[in-house]
């Protein structure tokens, strides 16, 4: 792992910003320093899974790694990176709007390279169906965190079933009130118990 | 009263308080704090429930009539038009903001700056009449302006009708329906009050690792703060527990617990247990690697509500015979589920984690609106067959000493303007000080804990 990568790892947010300006000064390409952040992102992912890291410290690596990619946005070649980038729409479905969970997957999915559409909260099942026909996302995540929503993550599954994009796109649901029974309940391929574990199914969906 | 319905009120209660207390009892309680499904069932949208006190109260009739063997119904905070006078920013309300027939949902923002500490720490008045409140309280946005000004008299006004709604409703409960409450009054814990309606999320993780020692010193501040109000707005009678919901303790490691959340939150218990009351805590989202800090406070002062993601048998391993524990059937259950699932879950507790008392069936801290009828009854009708200890037996309720209490570890409860300062501007006095002074020193005090429920 480079300094850079341990750095935001353990969380050294001081050192983190540092040595990225070090790496600018040098003329480092912004993509070289994105990908070293990748790799310390995927080391925050492991220690959280591996149970010494909490919901506190992804949050903070991620706010880390979103101040850093502000800084390299100007820099970055007008190329069609996002384009290539493997795509995931994620957003908190209608009639709920809380995104604490939401904006920590979306965030640590953009850690880890995805191409993220986050549509925000109170999200319709027309938005999320529109929005997988237009971009072609293979991956749509569905959140919540209050349990009135179960019908309206079904909804949002039949819809996709309706517009005869089913096949095209994997859902996966997550959120406090989420779990076997209600994935079961809602038609969704799968449910993520938690964030990196989300992140691990749309790892595994972009392979 | 009639002497039928004291003594049901009385089977009730004794019941609610002997299993908070670890004692023997006739069977488990049917005790949830927040039933939201009670007013639903009945036909009230949520709308009308938090404004309409009359159709609450009809609502709560019905659900009470159907299911007799619940113990105690239910809390409520949000009486609506208290929140409109002021133009409350941090609550999505239904029939307002959101359709009538969905929950209230709580709007985080950051409402207090990185760089306030200082202010809130050396000066809380200050604090909260000049920047929170005009934040968090849209027709106070202007402080000075005639609105603001007429906000803080309807603020206050509707603050007493709703003082009266609320004792309105608990007596017409008790003496009408022999129905007891699970909770009066709350506060939340002073990280708490950092994390939620002050910094949010966001902004009080960042602050722990840019200014851990600011935030320490600022819930040492809150923690006087909070106390009072949550004495303020307890049962005066000490027979309720106070509710607690926690809200960010499961996002933290259990060394941030250790140092952020867990002081001054135990400093608040301690507070409130020894002014005489228990406490009804919802320890919200997994706590799994924070709760054992319980063992640290008196023995059967507290229910703690152990929510979904949280392991009930994991809890009742560390928790059980020292705190009262209420728990175990996921909420999806009552939404989805089957009464055939619901009977043998119910079974389960009662035979595992139920067996001995201290003990409470419940969804993760509340029931939820949307559940099927059938399934809560299949749990109430189980938890009577497979709950009942000895049915015999019959629990009477605790007599507490009313009124307040000193509480060393308490400071003087904070006022804008003291009665010193106020006796020192009336010179002389004819009469008798202490009649002035007393009804001064209450307005003063209520004032105060006025400004201090916005942060809930």
């Amino acid at each position: 792992m480079s300094e850079l990568a341990k750095a935001l790892t353990d969380l050294e947010e001081n050192k983190v910003y540092q040595l990225v300006d070090e790496k600018i000064k040098n003329g480092v390409s912004p993509l070289d320093i994105i990908a070293e952040c990748n790799e310390g992102m995927v080391g925050v992912g492991n220690l959280f899974s591996s149970g010494e890291y909490f919901l506190s410290q992804l949050i903070f690596s991620a706010e880390i790694f979103k101040n850093i990619m502000q800084q390299l946005e100007p820099l970055m070649p007008k190329s069609d990176a996002g384009d290539s980038a493997s795509k995931v729409i994620i957003g908190t479905v209608k009639g709920d709007i809380h995104d604490i969970g939401k904006n920590i997957v979306a965030n640590l999915l953009r850690g880890s390279g995805f191409d993220v559409i986050d549509l925000g909260v109170d999200v319709s099942a027309e938005k999320f169906v529109e929005t997988v026909r237009e971009t072609g996302a293979r991956v749509l995540g569905l959140s919540a965190l209050l349990n009135f929503t179960y019908p309206e993550m079904k909804n949002v599954v039949d819809a996709l079933t309706e517009a005869g994009l089913r096949d095209k796109v994997t859902v996966i649901i997550g959120g406090a009130p989420c779990n076997e029974q209600v994935r079961e309940f809602t038609g969704a391929d799968y449910y993520a118990e938690d964030a990196v574990t989300g992140v691990n199914i749309c790892k595994k969906i972009y392979q | 009263m009639s002497k039928e319905i004291r003594d049901l009120y009385e089977e009730r209660l004794g019941r609610y308080q002997a299993t908070i207390a670890l004692e023997k009892t006739d069977r488990m309680p049917v005790a949830t704090g927040s039933n939201y499904f009670a007013e639903v069932y009945s036909g009230n949208t949520n709308q009308e429930t938090i404004y309409d006190s009359e159709k609450w109260l009809k609502a709560e009739e019905i659900f009470i009539r159907d299911f007799p063997e619940v113990d105690v119904l239910r809390n409520n905070r949000i009486w609506a038009p208290l929140y409109d006078a002021v133009g409350c920013k941090t609550y999505k309300l239904p029939g307002r903001d959101l359709p009538s027939k969905t929950q209230f949902q709580f709007v985080e923002e950051e409402y207090m700056k990185a760089d306030e500490y200082d202010i809130l720490i050396n000066d809380p008045v200050e604090f909260m009449m000049d920047r929170f409140l005009p934040r968090v309280l849209g027709d106070m946005a202007e402080p000075g302006s005639t609105r603001c000004r007429m906000a803080f008299l309807k603020g206050g006004m509707a603050q007493m009708m709703m003082a009266q709604v609320m004792r309105n409703r608990s007596i017409y409960l008790q003496e009408k329906l022999g129905m007891p409450q699970p909770m009066t009054g709350a506060f939340v814990a002073p990280f708490d009050v950092l994390a939620d309606a002050m910094r949010g999320l966001r902004g009080i993780l960042l602050d722990i690792y840019r200014q851990p020692d600011k935030v320490l010193e600022a819930c040492d501040v809150i923690v006087h703060e909070i106390a009072h109000f949550a004495l303020s707005t307890a049962d005066p009678l000490k027979r309720y527990p106070i509710f607690v919901p926690t809200h960010k303790a499961c996002f933290l490691s259990p060394k941030q617990f250790e140092t952020f959340y867990w002081p001054s939150f135990k400093k608040t218990l301690e507070i409130l247990i020894n002014a005489g009351y228990t406490v009804r805590a919802y320890l919200e989202g997994d706590w799994g690697h924070h709760w054992h800090h319980f063992l640290e406070l008196p023995k059967g002062k507290l229910i703690l509500d152990i929510d979904n993601q949280g392991d009930i048998f994991k809890a009742y391993e560390t928790l059980g015979k020292h705190q009262c524990l209420a728990g175990g059937i996921p909420d999806s259950m009552f939404i989805l589920g089957t009464p055939q699932e619901m009977k043998e879950r119910v079974k389960l507790l009662c035979e595992t984690v139920g067996k001995e008392g201290g003990f409470i069936i419940n969804g993760g801290c509340n029931i939820p609106y949307d559940t099927k009828p059938e399934n809560y009854r299949a749990m109430i009708d189980a938890i009577i067959e497979y709950g009942t200890y000895d049915s015999s037996y019959k629990c009477k309720p605790k007599v507490a000493e009313p009124g307040s209490v000193e509480v060393e570890a308490l400071n003087k409860q904070r006022m804008v303007t003291p009665w010193e300062k106020k006796l020192e501007e009336l010179g002389n006095i004819m009469g008798e000080e202490d009649l002035i002074r007393r009804p001064w020193e209450m307005l003063e005090s209520m004032g105060y804990n006025w400004m201090w429920q916005w942060v809930m």
